[in-house]
């Protein structure tokens, strides 16, 4: 069947139009209803309204209809509720999930876990009903936005008498004067009240704050960038979230960047017992009050991606980092997160003394991690041979590590010098005195060939000891995205503001024959828009009482 | 007007399609945090070699590779090391490459260690953990099979079980390159 959609204005209407687009007449009946007129999208047909439909019409209706997304919206906001039930195992940094979730909720844990809850966040369901809101936000907008920006950008003046008296504010009553000088007077009051007014044969149109029609859809547009911040969040460089460990007085790469951070100094503050209550003092517990890593930041300017050459740093930013008061820099974000305050050594500087003589041949300096290897003093000179950073004896009573970490440090050297044989002589030495009684530093010496007798590495201060006091566990975090989630939500905002604090209101008259016919339309606020009408009508000598001016309908 | 309008909404719904399928499919997958598992490009790798040369992986195009996890405190690590060894003689006319990659530690150690047990396939340092974090290991040893493709055949956790291992190099080079 085909619908006959001409007015006998002669304008041809699209299917689905419920105003004639040029005359505004009602279009829905034969003209005898009294009903109060459907205005939204001024009448004009949506988009998506079509005489048959076919396959890909079906899937834009499906989105374009408001009912859909108001269900999207609800399944979303039921899907959200389900991940907050438990804890997520995006919280977690190493954990086994398989087992966290049963041991300490039991079976609902388990069930939980299993159907995927656990992660509800990153489920493909829940994207995907993102995804379909944010279809339905872009299908919607661009179904009703279109036609009503033609529809309000080119409005005819004079308007079918139904259009008039239908709208919810209407006037009727006869003028004295005759017609256009009467439209002609009515200019400046309206224009005084902030109306834009065009005039044409006795027919007048008074239209203000019409921008505030696009309010909605300044809001669909905040939400899609929104969802687009939200949704490609995981996109390779935009996202970042690592736990590092970064010793005191170390510059350590940061994986996966040109940045080296450098953990100057850690300080940590714990709470004097006087600062406690009564009752946290009993259960013994040291609580620091803060933690703070003095941080250096560098980024590589050059021999980056070279590992045989050492890479050139540029310092970029200093920031003391506290809990709560990252270091921030472009976008990159580093949080104290934890600490450890085992020492570790970095280096020694004994000196070799000669034990016979009591002679001191220098100091000279032992680093833990890459050594120099050989050691000229006096008339000595000790090669490095082998090391073990955490020395152990294994089952075949071989000497090994049993950690990269220098908990336990021994150096094996090779003594070569006067009245020593002409291939040198072994000498273990533990820079630990307390290594060094342990694992009877001389009984070995004496095994390996007695040097023992004859020489000693002597550690004389304090000051020679290079150690590392402490670590600082740090997060970093980049969220390139967050610039965009904040932007989005910025232009909803003002979406909002736009729709919210201002009305499109119209006034639409037209005289015939002596008699006034006036109908006005806002989209709230019709106390107001009342109050405006009787107030124009009385500074034209007409008195209309506010009440009188609402149209009841039927 | 009514023309224009059909391939409006083509390209619009193509792209929420698009859009749509690659959001859900960085959420799901990026949930394992990028690890790389079976059947997925080994990660390149830029290290340097304990002959002082710069290595990648990119080197070894076209030949299967053993990437072997390790650091010298490591017992496990230092039980296969002999069997590694074994299997790289065996192989390495057949074109299959054996890869030591030693976790944090320097070149002393490293050099007295394969010295001692007298192993000579390449080994690289892995100084800052980037090859760690980008293969995602977390017990050593780990052990990534990688074909000739560049394709991660499979992955070993802990100690090699040293019956399949011959069994599994085998296969790597069965696989049409």
């Amino acid at each position: 069947m085909i619908e006959n959609t001409k007015c006998e204005c002669g304008h041809q209407n699209r299917v689905g139009t419920v105003l004639c687009e040029s005359c505004g007449k009602p279009l829905d009946d034969r003209g005898n209803s009294k009903e109060l007129l459907e205005m939204r999208y001024d009448g004009v047909a949506r988009r998506s309204q079509r005489v048959n439909p076919n396959f890909i019409d079906r899937i834009w209706n499906f989105f374009s209809s408001v009912k859909v997304a108001v269900y999207l919206i609800i399944f979303t906001l039921v899907g959200a509720m389900l991940g907050t039930i438990f804890e997520q195992e995006s919280n977690f940094i190493n954990f086994d999930p398989s087992t966290f979730y049963k041991n300490k909720y039991g079976q609902i844990g388990e069930i939980y876990y299993k159907l995927g809850l656990s992660h509800t966040y990153e489920s493909w369901w829940f994207v995907l009903l993102l995804v379909m809101i944010g279809a339905s936000l872009v299908i919607c907008s661009l179904d009703r936005v279109l036609p009503l920006y033609k529809a309000l950008s080119k409005q005819r003046i004079p308007k079918h008498m139904q259009f008039l008296t239908r709208q919810k504010v209407v006037y009727q009553g006869p003028v004295v004067e005759e017609g256009s000088d009467w439209v002609e007077r009515a200019v400046k009051p309206l224009r005084k009240k902030g109306y834009r007014v065009h005039t044409e044969k006795g027919a007048l149109l008074a239209e203000k704050q019409r921008f505030s029609r696009w309010g909605p859809y300044i809001i669909h547009i905040g939400l899609i960038i929104f969802l687009l911040a939200v949704l490609f969040r995981g996109l390779p460089g935009l996202h970042y979230d690592q736990h590092y460990w970064f010793p005191e007085g170390e510059e350590t790469k940061i994986p996966g960047t040109n940045l080296y951070l450098e953990n100057e100094k850690f300080r940590v503050e714990y709470y004097s017992e006087d600062e406690m209550s009564e009752a946290f003092r009993k259960t013994g517990k040291v609580v620091p009050k803060l933690f703070e890593t003095k941080a250096v930041l560098y980024e590589c300017t050059a021999d980056c991606d070279d590992p045989s050459k050492e890479p050139q740093l540029k310092e970029v930013k200093r920031h003391a980092i506290q809990v709560n008061d990252p270091l921030t820099y472009k976008g990159l974000r580093v949080y104290q997160f934890d600490f450890d305050l085992t020492p570790k050594l970095r280096s020694v500087q004994p000196v070799l003394v000669n034990k016979v003589t009591g002679e001191q041949y220098g100091k000279f300096k032992l680093e833990m991690v890459n050594p120099q290897q050989e050691f000229k003093l006096g008339p000595y000179t000790l090669e490095l041979k082998n090391k073990f950073l955490d020395f152990s004896l294994n089952e075949q009573g071989q000497p090994i590590s049993k950690s990269k970490d220098p908990n336990a440090p021994a150096f094996l050297f090779v003594v070569k010098g006067p009245d020593l044989p002409e291939e040198g002589s072994q000498f273990i030495y533990f820079p630990k005195q307390i290594d060094k009684e342990r694992f009877q530093q001389d009984a070995i010496n004496e095994k390996l060939g007695g040097l023992q007798n004859k020489l000693e590495l002597d550690v004389q201060s304090m000051e020679d000891v290079d150690i590392i006091a402490s670590s600082s566990y740090l997060n970093i975090r980049i969220d390139r995205a967050m610039p965009f989630v904040w932007l989005g939500l910025g232009i909803v905002m003002l979406g909002l503001i736009m729709s919210f604090y201002w009305q499109h209101r119209r006034i639409w008259l037209r005289i015939d024959e002596g008699i006034l016919t006036l109908g006005a339309h806002t989209t709230k606020n019709w106390f107001g828009m009342r109050r405006e009408v009787s107030s124009f009508l009385s500074t034209m000598g007409i008195e209309a009482d506010e009440k009188s001016l609402e149209n009841g309908g039927e | 007007m009514g023309k224009a309008r059909r391939p409006v909404q083509i390209i619009v719904l193509l792209c929420i399609v698009v859009l749509g399928a690659y959001a859900i499919n960085s959420a799901v997958l990026g949930r394992g945090n990028d690890k790389p598992v079976v059947g997925s490009k080994s990660p390149a790798v830029k290290l340097l070699g304990l002959d002082g040369k710069v290595h990648t992986l990119d080197e070894y195009k076209g030949k299967a590779i053993v990437i072997n996890f390790w650091a010298t405190w490591c017992t496990y690590c230092v039980n296969e090391m002999p069997a590694l060894q074994q299997q790289w003689e065996k192989w390495r006319d057949s074109g299959v490459i054996v890869l030591g990659i030693n976790t944090g530690e320097d070149k002393m150690t490293v050099t007295n260690f394969t010295q001692q047990l007298g192993t000579d396939f390449p080994i690289l340092f892995d100084t800052d953990n980037e090859a760690v974090r980008d293969y995602g290991v977390v017990p050593m040893p780990t052990t990534f099979f990688v074909d000739k493709k560049g394709k991660i055949a499979s992955i070993q956790q802990g100690e090699l079980n040293l019956k399949t291992l011959n069994e599994q190099i085998k296969q790597l080079v069965q696989t049409e390159g």
